[in-house]
């Protein structure tokens, strides 16, 4: 630790107060300058010397110094000034790039999403489509299987039911098997009829007719129900959507079964 | 009665400084240009002396001033007073400027000085001293000229002069001294004036 002997005897007042110290000993001088008055005040009697021996040396630099000094602090303050702006200006255009990609980023997949929205619509339509399709064809296939596995079967037997006079170019082929109890009539020979009539048919059963089932007109294989102990076969032409008794003077048709 | 007036005076320069101090702080440019006005010619004559170069004294006055302006935040009144701030950022500059630019000159003692000095022209008037420091006997001006004007250290000036380091020391103190008694006597005369008015 530095004391004030020291400091008086090695000159270190004029050493600190020229600046020939190094940032250590400034700092142990300044300490015991702070707590010594005396010292303190003999510090402040050579600093005045000093400064009255450089006034008294005092050489005049010429003017044009000052005014650049003063040109310069004011070019350093607008460069500051311009170097905040520009920086700003910069940080604000990345800002501004980064906010305009992001908006284009998002657009793009707000399109994009629509699109695929749409594309799934679509196939969630088809598929809907194609599944019912699917079922009408499975439905058919059995329906057509039931019908051709009934025609193909080894116990049924043939009847051709052929046109009376009211009907002289019609006929209808109808197989019936009584181990399986089915009926299934090819009506492909049928003449059209029109809106208000369709084709009935009829099971005489011990001189009553039994409802068999109207005739659809758009299918050209289909299966009626079976009568039990049937004697004969026969189609009428009735109001559409058929009759509770068949129209006697309206038949078309007639076959008696074996 | 002269003594209240002295007192007075000097209190309203300190005071004048102390503001103007303030002011520069707070980064205004008339404060600099008065501060300027009043130290611009002792800082410009000691940096002249050690670079020997009017061009590049003027540089380094112009860059010393800056600095005052950029730093003066750091500048602490109570650690002492403005001048000696400014002198020692002009010292540390002229010196440093003069490591810089003349390298290859210095001596084995890391003088920048005392070589090439005799190779430099310059206008003779810059080197002259002035006031009371010319009273002085050759030895103690010779000691104040190398360590205030001249830049050198203690420990340089005591080999330029070739006298033991505390021998150096002494001539220092003696020469301040020399200069107290020189400047009270102004003073006292200017007191006498001050009263005689």
């Amino acid at each position: 630790m530095m004391d004030k002997k020291t400091i008086l005897d090695n000159g270190l007042l004029e050493q600190y107060l020229l600046g020939e110290l190094n940032a250590q000993e400034c700092e142990q001088i300044e300490q015991v300058l702070a707590s010594d008055t005396e010292l303190k005040a003999q510090f402040d009697a050579i600093e005045k010397d000093f400064e009255t021996l450089g006034l008294e040396n005092a050489i005049e630099p010429p003017k044009g110094i000052k005014y650049q000094l003063i040109q310069d602090i004011r070019e350093a303050k607008d460069t500051k000034n311009n170097k905040n702006n520009t920086n700003l200006k910069y940080y604000l255009g990345i800002a501004a790039a980064i906010a305009a990609l992001l908006m284009l980023g998002n657009f793009w997949m707000y399109n994009e999403l629509n699109v695929v929205k749409d594309q799934l619509q679509t196939v969630e339509t088809e598929k809907t489509e194609l599944n019912d399709k699917l079922n009408n064809l499975n439905k058919q296939i059995d329906e057509e299987i039931a019908l051709f596995s009934t025609i193909a079967h080894p116990d049924t037997e043939q009847y051709v039911l052929k046109g009376n006079t009211l009907m002289p170019d019609g006929k209808v082929v109808s197989y019936v098997n009584h181990s399986t109890k089915s009926v299934v009539i090819n009506t492909e020979r049928l003449p059209k009829l029109d809106a208000e009539h369709d084709y009935q048919m009829w099971a005489d059963v011990e001189g009553e007719m039994i409802n068999m089932g109207v005739i659809a007109k758009d299918q050209n294989l289909m299966a009626m129900n079976y009568i039990d102990h049937a004697e004969s076969l026969n189609i009428t032409i009735e109001p559409a959507g058929g009759n509770d008794h068949p129209t006697v003077s309206q038949l078309v048709s007639n076959v008696y079964l074996n | 009665m002269s003594k209240p007036l002295f007192f007075g005076k000097s209190l309203t320069l300190m005071q004048n400084d102390n503001f103007l101090i303030q002011q520069l702080k707070d980064k205004d440019e008339r404060a600099l240009s008065l501060l300027y006005d009043k130290y611009a010619g002792a800082i410009y004559s000691v940096i002249i002396k050690m670079v020997r170069d009017e061009g590049k004294a003027q540089n380094l006055l112009q860059d010393t001033f800056m600095t005052v302006w950029d730093k003066a935040e750091s500048y602490d009144a109570s650690k002492g007073r403005f001048y000696t701030w400014v002198f020692r950022i002009a010292r540390n500059k002229t010196l440093n400027f003069l490591r810089k630019v003349e390298p290859l000159i210095q001596t084995d003692d890391f003088s920048v000085h005392d070589s090439k000095e005799e190779a430099i022209s310059i206008d003779a008037k810059y080197l002259e001293l002035n006031g009371a420091i010319t009273t002085l006997e050759e030895h103690h001006k010779k000691a104040i000229e190398l360590v205030y004007f001249k830049g050198l250290t203690h420990k340089e000036a005591h080999q330029q002069m070739d006298v033991p380091l505390g021998t150096f020391k002494s001539y220092v103190r003696q020469a301040l001294k020399q200069l107290r008694k020189a400047y009270t006597k102004t003073l006292s005369v200017l007191l006498l004036i001050l009263n005689a008015l």
